[in-house]
């Protein structure tokens, strides 16, 4: 059985970080519509990277990712890498596929350990204790933006710093901290995007990503190395104490996933959900019947919340890796083989939603793999709900009206992909 | 009828929660559905986990 190939020509644009800040992702929609149609399951192979097959279809998705023992996360990159970029990594690490080892690069018993460690910490009952704490923040942060105007920039000036001030307060970084945070988030997640990444890094060199992954390893390192001191001497009620004294197999975590462990809470825990804060207005801004809708009836926030984060997919892709020879969808996946899972496309799926084009706040069922879906599914989506609920609810009542003050600007990058700019003109009601 | 009051489920590796009240209609779980009744082959909504890995929601 031969695979079958996509033209280079029609996938090598989704390698490309620029084009996922083309307009609003409509050539990613574009293309990724026509993959569903023509190449559902078929291979890429791209100049600089290992074959991949893309997997498009939202049921291959989730059977893929259900399947932890078959499809690691471990064994290559977990995202999109040249063969050059992996090269670079496993030359500089001795051999790893990443720098990092947080619980997206890990795999059982490894993942199911290490995730045990703060799981507690996030299932939805311990989450709605932290709502008074939230709420207090979303109107304190709603009151700040408001007060700066029209014109003002909804993602930079709130989307990107709410989620992050709670997730960061709940680890125990002080205030005075969270820019440096967010800016090492950003150097990480957007390393390609001309305005969100290191300055001063040449993003044509191919070599620059794995730099930045060791200058924002190293800064976060040495960030964090005191406080898991300090609260391995002394525990105080912080995500940071818990991780710090987090057992294993009855011991000590090492230090490499102690640090890449708040790394991941410290930039995947609310780079996406500012994104997807971000699309939600922007919708809203451009969709004055939905804006009314919504902020009319509010039993209709929770369903709007669901349709952004699948509407906005903010994770891409990840890659796994075949531990054995599997058929999906007719097809002979081999073992070794490499999958590039488009979570973009598995939520624009015509056979998993009906319009999937159509951003529709009522849409049920929304089994949307925005926060994945298996073991790895989003340790913070609990969080990331409540957040953007409360956030919707304190705002809209104050609103009247809502659009954009200038074109809305999409971040350069074909991994966490968001708004980066959404300015907007509003009336107070 | 049963009288017995109704429980809750949690899946361990996500966090939903299976209210026995509420079943799921939006996939045919009728509500008032026990836990001991809804199929063995049923998947977690949210992450695909088999019903094995729901544990009783204690108050």
């Amino acid at each position: 059985m031969t695979a079958p190939r996509i033209p280079t020509e029609l996938i090598a644009p989704a390698f490309n970080p620029a084009t996922f800040g083309i307009g609003k992702r409509e050539v990613i929609d574009q293309l990724f519509t026509r993959l569903r149609k023509d190449y559902p399951l078929a291979v890429a192979e791209v100049p600089g990277y290992d074959p991949h097959w893309i997997v498009t279809k939202y049921d291959d998705i989730r059977e893929i990712t259900r399947q932890d023992a078959i499809f690691h996360s471990a064994d290559r990159s977990k995202t999109l890498a040249s063969q050059l970029a992996e090269q670079l990594m496993r030359n500089y690490t001795g051999g790893l596929p990443t720098i990092f080892k947080t619980l997206v690069h890990m795999d059982d018993p490894e993942h199911a350990e290490h995730r045990a460690v703060t799981q507690p910490h996030f299932y939805p009952q311990a989450i709605a204790k932290l709502e008074p704490q939230i709420r207090e923040t979303a109107r304190r942060y709603i009151d700040e933006f408001l007060a700066k105007g029209q014109g003002a920039d909804f993602a930079t000036e709130l989307a990107f710093r709410y989620p992050a001030e709670i997730v960061l307060s709940l680890i125990g970084v002080p205030k005075q901290d969270h820019q440096k945070m967010l800016d090492l988030t950003h150097w990480l997640f957007t390393y390609a995007d001309p305005d969100l990444c290191r300055p001063g890094a040449n993003i044509t060199d191919p070599q620059e990503i794995i730099k930045t992954w060791d200058i924002v390893y190293n800064e976060f390192k040495s960030y964090y190395e005191s406080m898991i001191h300090a609260r391995q001497q002394c525990p105080v009620n912080d995500l940071t104490s818990v991780i710090a004294n987090g057992k294993i197999g009855g011991c000590p975590m090492n230090e490499r996933n102690m640090i890449s462990y708040l790394v991941i809470a410290s930039t995947a825990g609310h780079d996406t959900t500012s994104a997807t804060t971000a699309m939600g207005m922007w919708t809203l801004a451009e969709n004055p019947d939905i804006f009314r809708k919504v902020r009319d009836q509010p039993s209709l926030i929770p369903g709007f919340v669901e349709e952004t984060i699948r509407w906005t997919s903010p994770v891409q892709q990840f890659v796994r890796s075949a531990t054995e020879d599997y058929v999906l969808r007719g097809q002979q996946i081999r073992k070794g083989d490499l999958l590039y899972l488009s979570y973009v496309s598995g939520n624009r799926d015509e056979d998993a939603f009906p319009e999937p084009f159509r951003f529709d706040p009522e849409r049920s069922p929304n089994r949307h793999i925005g926060f994945g879906y298996g073991p790895h599914i989003c340790l913070g989506q609990h969080l990331a709900r409540l957040e953007m609920k409360i956030l919707w609810e304190e705002l809209l009542p104050r609103l009247a009206s809502v659009e954009m003050a200038a074109p809305g600007k999409f971040a350069e990058s074909e991994f966490v992909c968001g708004p980066k700019s959404v300015p907007i003109n509003y009336t107070l009601a | 009828m049963n009288t017995q009051p109704y429980l809750k489920y949690q899946c361990i590796l996500c966090g939903e929660i299976y209210d026995e009240e509420l079943g799921v209609p939006e996939f045919n779980i009728a509500p008032g559905t026990r836990w001991a009744d809804v199929p063995e082959d049923w998947l977690c909504m949210a992450c695909g986990a088999p019903k094995s890995e729901y544990v009783l929601l204690e108050d």
